[in-house]
């Protein structure tokens, strides 16, 4: 078998994902010799419509975007949705909670009809896919994981417990402790704890583990003293999309 | 055991030899809430005067979060190396529960399979006690665990102007022998000794009902409502078990590199709180609800080992309480289970 050709391509982000596979530097060369990139758009210039994967930053907010997202799903055997754009839409969606007509004008003023923006959606709105490489950035060892568990043929494992875990795991003082507040008891792990190593709380840029115990969530951030306004927030920051919240989940 | 007196002011001399001489982990400051064990550079580093620790300093050491077990090259045949890791470590500063704590995990890693990483490691630790003040939340005196007279080397007790020596082993007699400047102990040396121990066991002040929770326990274990409000708050998120001194779960997972040919098999701390550790193929889970978690959570802190080793595991640090967003309290909870009868 040869090696497999790979897509990478960059809908509606803000391009800090394709740049984590850029930031991979010593795996980087391993990446270029296990798999054959044909397309990568910010890296590089030539295109191609021949490709077997496709990895996906990103989310659909124009009608060109789903133009797009379609014609690669209908090329790509195998679609992985990289970032939380693409997973489920990520801090894109803060416009449909806003108002897409609302936010179009308050952008873009009278050139508002220029602008063809449409409601966020995350890739699988559109297209099919089959492996999600969560997170806001996504964790670059995490998207190395997915492509070498593609090549030996075995499901990438995607932690679905809380971000706790790994905190405990690096030994971290919990921010709790410290006068601050996390989302870690109910975020999904696999970032390696990235925020509370750095003594800063979790936001949920990689979405919820599947059980969340949201009511205690709750509480808990009532306890430290945040309003239901500030909780809401927190908990919409990332996860507005696909028409429920981290509340209705 | 042997006792002998080091005096005050030749206890910093000590603990500079052991620095400038050996590779050293003790408590350092960490930030305003916590403790931490780790290598020690400069003497002066070393804050003795510590309570909370986040990571049991024994386990921290000989069972880290992830370890590499297996290096694995795939070809023809498949060739792989054991891997062991280990140096000659002196641990300055555990206290007694957090050394029963080890003195499990030793016989949990050594007895029915012998964990060769984990016995490498022990083989080249030695161990140096002191006391330190217990936390509120400590109940380490119910569980037999405020004083040890096994699993260190040396333990050092404050007696104000002079520490109280006692060695269990001659690597720790060597040490001392090496670095110190000790002398013989006095009759009021020991009186004073056991002075200072009824001063200290009357610092643990936490109260909790063992022989109640042991004898209701199997009544109320299927008892309707009783775990599902204990649990209710519960995130399943496993801080109590990783923080525990006694918790020795591990899940092992194998990494390829991306050259596809090689590879290592790898171990990281794994929880029975979360959903997947009880999750078998086919989807079916023996432990589904939290609640069945909590419940099992406590049989392997407080009955299991009792009934294996004649002891429990758990050994009372109050870690996994302190640990716990949802307040879920092992201590409070074992009094709750004696009340749950009661009515
Ligand atoms: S800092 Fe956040 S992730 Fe870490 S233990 Fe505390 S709540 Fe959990
Ligand atoms: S700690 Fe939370 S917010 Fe930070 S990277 Fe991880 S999942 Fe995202
Ligand atoms: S008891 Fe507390 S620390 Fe343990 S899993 Fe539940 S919420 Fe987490
Ligand atoms: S169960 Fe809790 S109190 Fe007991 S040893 Fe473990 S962490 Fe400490
Ligand atoms: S079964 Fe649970 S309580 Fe027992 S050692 Fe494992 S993680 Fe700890």
């Amino acid at each position: 078998m040869g090696k497999p050709k790979v897509g990478i391509f960059g809908i509606t982000g803000c391009g800090g994902c394709q740049l984590e596979i850029l930031n991979l530097e010593d795996q980087l060369l391993d990446l270029i010799n296990a798999v054959d990139i044909v397309h990568f758009t910010e890296a590089i210039t030539e295109f191609s419509d021949d490709y077997e994967v496709a990895l996906i930053e990103g989310s659909i907010t124009t009608e060109h975007d789903v133009e797009r997202i379609e014609k690669i799903g209908s090329i790509a055997k195998i679609v992985v949705a990289v970032g939380s754009c693409a997973v489920n839409g990520g801090l894109n969606c803060l416009k449909n909670l806003y108002g897409t007509e609302k936010a179009n004008a308050l952008v873009y003023g009278d050139k508002k009809e220029w602008i063809d923006t449409i409601d966020v959606k995350p890739v699988d709105a559109y297209i099919q896919v089959d492996h999600y490489v969560r997170g806001c950035p996504p964790n670059r060892l995490e998207i190395v994981d997915v492509v070498r568990s593609l090549l030996v043929g075995r499901n990438p494992e995607i932690p679905n417990y809380p971000v706790c875990i790994e905190c405990k795991r690096n030994g971290n003082t919990c921010v709790y402790e410290l006068g601050k507040t996390c989302l870690g008891p109910i975020s999904r792990a696999g970032c390696n704890s990235r925020c509370p190593n750095s003594v800063s709380g979790c936001e949920a840029c990689r979405g919820v583990i599947d059980d969340p115990n949201v009511n205690a969530q709750k509480d808990l951030l009532a306890e430290h003293g945040l309003s239901v306004k500030d909780i809401m927030e927190q908990f919409n920051l990332y996860n507005a999309c696909k028409g429920k919240t981290i509340e209705q989940t | 055991m042997l006792y002998k007196i080091l005096d005050k002011n030749h206890h910093k001399e000590f603990l500079s030899n052991l620095v400038a001489n050996v590779k050293m982990v003790g408590p350092k400051k960490k930030d305003d809430s916590c403790h931490d064990f780790t290598s020690i550079k400069d003497v002066d580093e070393i804050d003795t005067a510590y309570q909370k620790t986040t990571i049991p300093p024994a386990k921290k050491i000989l069972f880290p979060s992830t370890e590499n077990l297996v290096r694995f090259r795939l070809g023809e045949t498949i060739e792989s190396e054991g891997l062991l890791e280990s140096s000659e470590t002196v641990l300055f500063g555990i206290n007694a529960w957090d050394i029963a704590g080890m003195n499990f995990l030793d016989r949990f890693f050594s007895t029915d399979f012998a964990d060769e990483n984990y016995i490498a490691k022990r083989k080249a630790l030695t161990v140096i006690g002191i006391d330190t003040e217990p936390t509120e939340t400590n109940f380490a005196h119910y569980m037999d665990s405020e004083y040890v007279i096994e699993g260190f080397d040396l333990y050092f007790t404050d007696l104000g102007d002079r520490f109280f020596v006692r060695i269990a082993t001659a690597k720790g007699n060597a040490l001392l022998d090496r670095f110190a400047h000790i002398k013989d102990i006095e009759e009021n040396d020991l009186k004073d000794f056991n002075k200072y121990m009824n001063v200290y066991r009357k610092k643990f002040k936490l109260e909790i009902n063992m022989k109640n929770f042991l004898d209701n326990f199997e009544n109320i274990y299927d008892k309707k409502g009783v775990w599902e409000e204990l649990a209710e708050k519960c995130y399943s998120c496993g801080s109590c078990n990783l923080v525990c001194p006694t918790c020795f779960c591990f899940n092992v997972k194998d990494d390829i590199n991306l050259d596809l040919k090689t590879g290592q098999k790898m171990r990281e701390w794994d929880s029975c709180m979360i959903p997947e550790y009880g999750l078998v193929a086919g989807e079916h889970n023996f432990r589904p609800s939290k609640e069945n978690r909590l419940k099992q959570r406590y049989r392997c802190k407080l009955i299991t080992y009792k009934e294996k080793y004649g002891k429990n595991s758990c050994v009372g640090c109050g870690r996994c309480i302190e640990a716990c967003l949802a307040k879920i309290n092992i201590a409070e909870d074992i009094n709750a289970i004696k009340k749950e009868v009661n009515v």
